[in-house]
C-alpha cells in the first residue's frame, strides 16, 4: 500500500474521531437526549456487553446463518435458472416475464408470504434472501450469456473446439465475471433479506433484537445493533473483494 | 487444394443473396488475395468456408481435413482470463494433447513469432501487434496446410505491419502454405500474392476478375514495389476495381490509390 493510501485512511480515520468526540460531547453535555441519541460511548458498551455476556451469539448464528444459506441458493440457482434460459429459448418464455416481475417489486414485500408459508423458523429468511438474490443473479448470467463476445466463440470453434470447450472456455468464465461483477450487491441482499425477515417475526437473528429493540424504545440496542450489522456486511464485502480481485485478476485494476 | 462451386449465400430465408454463383480455386501452395468493395461479401466467403456460415447452395471442399485450416480473423480478440501461453495451447488441447505438452509447444511457437518469455501474461498486458502475434502463433500452432486471413493486419501501423507481414511471409515460405487472405490494400495484394481476385459488387456478388501476378516468390517485399510488372499491374487492378465500383454505385472504394 502507498503513502497516499496511508494518508487518506488516516484523514478518514481523523475525521471519523472528530464526529465521534463531537457527539460523545454534545451527549454529555446535555444538548442531545440520550434517550434517543445515546452518545458513543453507551453503544460501545452495549456492543462489548453483547458479546462478553454471550447473549448475541446465537443471534449472530440465525442471522449469518440465513444470509448464507440463501446467498449460496440464490446464486447457485440464479446462475442455473439463467442458464438454462440463454440456451432454451422456451423456457425463457416462461422464466423472463416471472423473473421481469419480481425484479419490478420490491420483493421484500413477499416477507409476510413467507412466513405464512414457512413459519417463523429460519426457513422464511432464507426464502427472503434466495428471491432477492436470485433474481438479481438470474439477469446477470441470463443477459451476460446472451451477449457473450461472438468473436470468442468464433475464435474457438476455428480452434477446432466443440461444446463442451465453448463452455469451459468462453461461456464459464464470462458467467463468472458477471457473477463476481454482482457479487457485492449480492451480499448486501442477502442481509436485507434475512434481517428483514426476521423482523417481520421470528425468535432469532439481529433483525428479531432489533424488533424487539424498537418495541421497548432502546435507542442505544437500536444503533448498537444498526452498527453491527454494518461491520459484518462491510466484512462480507471485503471478503466479496477479495474473491472478485482473484477470480477477475486477468482484468487488472 | 481450395475448390468453390456456385456458392450461394443468404442471411436468412427469402433474403436477397449476399454471395451468389462464385466460384473459385485455390491450387496448393498458391497465395491468392481476395479484394473487392466494402461490403461485398469478402468476410461472409471466408466464414463460408471455414463452416461457421452456412452456405444456402454450392459447395466447398477441401484437399486437406479442415483440421488443416486456420483462420486468422481481422480483430485481435483472445480469451481475456486465458494466459498467453493458454491462448495458444487451447487450439492443440482440443485436439488431445495433454495439457503439460500443449503448453510446452505453446511456449515454442509463442518463440517462433518472437514473443518468448510472454507466456504468462494476459492478453490485456499485449500491444496491439503483440496480440496480432499471438493470435499467429495460435493459427501456426494448428500446423495448418491453408490459411485464411480477414483483413490481418488492417488495424496495425505501418512499421508494426511491415514486421508482421514480413515474418508472416517467411512462416509461408518455410511451410509452403496454401494462402487465401481478404485485403483493402491494393499494394499488399500484389506484393504478396500469386494471384489477385476481384469481387463483384454486392449483392449477389461473385468473381469479376483474376489478375496473375508475374513475379516469382519469395519477393523482396519493399523491392518490388519499383518493378514495372508490379506498378503495371497495379494500374490494371485499380482501373478494374474503379469499373467495378463505378462512379455510378453508391459504395466508395476502401481501396487505397497506388502512388503514381
Ligand atoms: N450476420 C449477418 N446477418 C445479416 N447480414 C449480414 C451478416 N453479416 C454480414 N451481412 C451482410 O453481408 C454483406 C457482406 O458483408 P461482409 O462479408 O462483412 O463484407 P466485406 O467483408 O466484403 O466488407 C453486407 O451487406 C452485410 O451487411
Ligand atoms: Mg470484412
Amino acid at each position: 500500500m502507498s503513502m497516499k493510501w496511508l494518508g487518506v485512511y488516516a484523514r478518514r480515520a481523523l475525521a471519523l474521531a472528530v464526529v465521534l468526540a463531537i457527539w460523545e460531547s454534545l451527549a454529555a453535555n446535555g444538548y442531545v437526549d440520550p434517550f434517543y441519541m445515546p452518545p458513543p460511548s453507551a453503544i460501545g458498551a452495549i456492543v462489548v456487553d453483547q458479546f462478553a455476556s454471550g447473549d448475541i451469539w446465537p443471534h449472530l448464528q440465525a442471522t449469518f446463518g440465513a444470509a448464507l444459506l440463501g446467498l449460496a441458493l440464490g446464486i447457485l440457482f440464479g446462475i442455473f435458472l439463467g442458464f438454462v434460459a440463454a440456451l432454451i429459448p422456451y423456457l425463457a418464455e416462461l422464466l423472463e416475464p416471472v423473473m421481469a416481475m419480481l425484479n419490478a417489486i420490491p420483493r421484500v414485500i413477499l416477507a409476510p408470504l413467507f412466513i405464512i408459508w414457512l413459519g417463523i423458523g429460519i426457513g422464511s429468511k432464507v426464502a427472503l434472501s434466495f428471491i432477492l438474490v436470485v433474481v438479481l443473479t438470474f439477469f446477470a448470467v441470463y443477459n451476460g450469456i446472451r451477449d457473450v463476445d461472438q468473436r470468442l466463440v468464433e475464435r474457438v470453434r476455428t480452434l477446432g473446439g466443440g461444446r463442451l470447450v465453448l463452455v469451459r472456455e468462453v461461456y464459464i468464465p464470462s458467467v463468472v465475471a458477471w457473477v463476481m461483477g454482482n457479487l457485492k450487491v449480492a451480499v448486501g441482499f442477502a442481509f436485507t433479506g434475512a434481517v428483514v425477515g426476521e423482523f417481520v417475526a421470528a425468535s432469532r437473528g439481529l433483525g428479531y433484537l432489533l424488533s424487539y429493540a424498537q418495541s421497548t424504545y432502546n435507542a442505544s440496542l437500536t444503533m448498537a445493533l444498526i452498527f453491527l450489522v454494518m461491520v459484518f456486511v462491510l466484512f462480507l464485502f471485503t471478503l466479496a473483494g477479495m474473491l472478485e480481485r482473484y477470480l477477475l485478476r486477468w482484468k487488472g485494476s | 487444394m481450395l475448390h468453390i462451386r456456385e456458392l450461394s449465400l443468404a442471411f436468412g430465408k427469402g433474403a436477397v443473396p449476399v454471395l451468389e454463383g462464385l466460384s473459385l480455386d485455390l491450387q496448393a501452395g498458391e497465395f491468392m488475395s481476395l479484394i473487392g468493395p466494402s461490403g461485398c461479401g469478402k468476410s461472409t466467403l471466408l466464414r463460408a468456408i471455414t463452416g461457421l456460415q452456412k452456405p444456402s447452395a454450392g459447395a466447398v471442399s477441401l484437399d486437406v481435413s479442415p483440421d488443416e485450416v486456420a483462420f486468422l480473423f481481422q480483430d485481435d480478440a483472445l480469451l481475456p482470463w486465458r494466459s498467453v501461453r493458454d491462448n495458444v495451447a487451447l487450439g492443440l488441447r482440443n485436439r488431445g494433447t495433454r495439457k503439460a505438452q500443449a503448453r510446452r509447444e505453446a511456449d515454442g511457437w509463442l518463440a517462433a513469432v518472437g514473443l518468448e518469455g510472454y507466456g504468462d501474461r494476459w492478453p490485456r498486458q499485449l500491444s496491439g501487434g503483440q496480440r496480432k502475434r499471438v493470435a499467429i502463433a495460435q493459427c501456426l500452432a494448428l500446423r495448418p496446410r491453408v490459411l485464411l486471413m480477414d483483413e490481418p493486419f488492417a488495424s496495425l501501423d505501418a512499421i508494426v505491419r511491415h514486421y508482421l507481414t514480413e515474418d508472416l511471409m517467411s512462416w509461408v515460405e518455410r511451410e509452403n502454405l496454401t494462402v487465401l487472405m481478404v485485403t483493402h490494400d491494393l499494394e499488399e495484394a500484389i506484393a504478396l500474392s500469386d494471384r489477385v481476385l476481384l469481387m463483384g459488387n454486392g449483392p449477389r456478388a461473385r468473381i469479376k476478375g483474376h489478375f496473375q501476378v508475374p513475379l516469382s516468390r519469395p519477393r523482396d517485399l519493399v523491392g518490388v514495389r519499383t518493378e514495372p510488372a508490379f506498378r503495371d499491374l497495379a494500374r490494371d487492378l485499380w482501373s478494374a476495381l474503379s469499373e467495378e465500383v463505378g462512379p455510378m454505385s453508391s459504395t466508395r472504394p476502401d481501396l487505397k490509390v497506388v502512388n503514381e
